[in-house]
């Protein structure tokens, strides 16, 4: 314990960046999943195929494979963007994939007699959208969602694998520098901590996932859709990643 | 960007393979294991003993709410502190295995509470004992409410396995990062192995939904 406390400011410094890439990657995969859930629900027909391409082959790929992937490849077109940035990108595209399953299935679990009806009322389609649609899509797409939320977080670490400097990889050269420099390995209490650091940080998103979710569900409390919102979300849940 | 040199990647087949067979193997090991796992959690997660039950739900949170490459390094580098020294390989196993098995945990769970209480007394009125209750009546539903999302999990524990990689485990992702790091072709191996990644995944993807449909059958037009 007392090295933890030793080094306390170099791993805190680790922790901030996991920090800063934990709002680039939520930032990045809502964006992601929002441009791909409009290609997948576009009227062209070819955007509609490669929307369905796109999210399925991105799906379909490991998660390292993407981050490494992005790491190498980019630089060959010319875009080095450096480990924090690439490692960012491949973690947003691939949450925006997973993203854009969540709301695609969120948004068609809102019956097309709603949109009729708001189109009776003269409703253009950005206010059935914002108005109509969405409010009754959120309890759905929300509780997958945060665990998608929770997913790219702890995908983060992946940053260590291409030399992003945040926990993980800080925690790596803490081990690295104590094992020259003292002798014997302080590996198991190091990465227990970020274990504990990590499991702290999702348990909060979880749990403002859980406020946010009971404030969308509360119209629906005790009627016979909740069942329905319940059955939709274990659906959606058995088709994503919300783990990483 | 160049254009994909085909007799690269012809050349480099051999290797590609040799890491397919090690990603194959993790897998089915890891899938089986889970599996498993999965079984005896859920068991004792429903164990009328409290404790045990909130033990496990503590399991399950705690490794749903950390990353997985964390875990795996925990496994690699920080048991051998504990005085339990695994190989490269067995790391690899036990790591993915223990993340596999909450989510089989949880999908079995809910696939045994999406069984409802009333049938139990529509045995008992039809007589049926204690096991064939539960070998008749309830696993045929609860199977088929636990497939999907036990399907998704392990297409997962094939797709993570590429994580242990970075432990040093010579698998697909491994060979492909290998190559690269020695004769910079990157295109021609990250579009292999994405390619060999995606063939698998489509194919025990399009199997489970072939199980799902078949298991379904009985209940089609319902």
């Amino acid at each position: 314990m007392s090295l933890l406390y030793e080094y306390r400011v170099f791993l805190f410094s680790g922790f901030i960046q996991t920090l800063l890439m934990s709002l680039v990657v939520a930032a990045g995969t809502t964006m992601v999943a929002i441009v791909l859930v409009i290609a997948v629900r576009s009227r062209q027909r070819v955007i509609r195929i490669a929307g369905y391409t796109l999210v399925e082959v991105l799906r379909d790929i490991p998660l390292m494979v993407n981050v490494l992937m992005v790491y190498f490849m980019l630089p060959l077109v010319g875009l080095g963007f450096g480990p924090f940035w690439s490692a960012c990108i491949a973690i947003s595209v691939w949450g925006g994939a997973n993203g854009a399953q969540i709301l695609r299935a969120g948004l068609n679990s809102v019956g097309n007699g709603q949109r009729e009806a708001a189109a009776a009322f003269n409703f253009g389609p950005a206010k059935t959208l914002l108005l109509i649609v969405l409010p009754q899509a959120m309890p759905v797409i929300i509780p997958p969602y945060v665990g998608l939320m929770t997913a790219v977080v702890q995908a983060t670490s992946l940053g260590a694998v291409v030399g992003a400097q945040e926990l993980l990889r800080s925690g790596q050269i803490l081990i690295e520098q104590t094992t020259i420099m003292r002798g014997g390995s302080p590996a198991y209490l190091v990465y227990g901590s970020i274990l504990v650091v990590y499991f702290i940080l999702c348990s909060l998103i979880s749990f403002a996932g859980g406020r946010l979710e009971a404030f969308y569900k509360r119209p629906y409390r005790g009627d016979a859709n909740e069942d329905r919102i319940e059955s939709r979300i274990h659906d959606i849940e058995a088709t994503v990643q919300t783990s990483a | 960007m160049t254009i994909i040199d085909w007799g690269y990647i012809w050349d480099a087949v051999p290797d590609l393979l040799q890491g397919l067979k090690m990603t194959l193997l993790v897998s089915v090991l890891a899938i089986l294991l889970s599996l498993l796992m999965g079984l005896i959690g859920c068991a004792l997660r429903m164990s009328p003993l409290k404790i045990v039950g909130y033990a496990v739900a503590a399991y399950v949170e705690f490794i749903r709410g950390t990353p997985y490459l964390v875990q795996v390094f925990f496994v690699f580098y920080g048991l051998p502190n504990l005085g339990l020294t695994l190989s490269v390989f067995w790391s690899g196993v036990v790591a993915l295995s223990i993340w596999a098995s909450v989510f089989h945990i949880e999908s079995f769970r809910a696939g045994l509470s999406s069984v409802s209480k009333d049938i139990h007394n529509t045995s008992a009125s039809l007589g049926l004992r204690r096991w064939q209750h539960a070998l008749l009546v309830v696993l045929p539903i609860a199977a088929r409410s636990a497939l999907p999302s036990t399907l998704n999990t392990v297409v997962s524990t094939i797709k993570n396995s590429a994580y242990l990689q970075a432990i040093g485990l010579v698998e697909l992702t491994f060979v492909a990062v290998d190559r690269i790091a020695y004769e910079f072709r990157a295109t021609e191996m990250f579009l292999s192995i994405c390619v060999i990644y995606l063939v698998i995944v489509l194919a025990v993807s399009g199997l489970g939904h072939r199980l799902e449909r078949r298991l379904n059958r009985p209940y089609e037009g319902r």
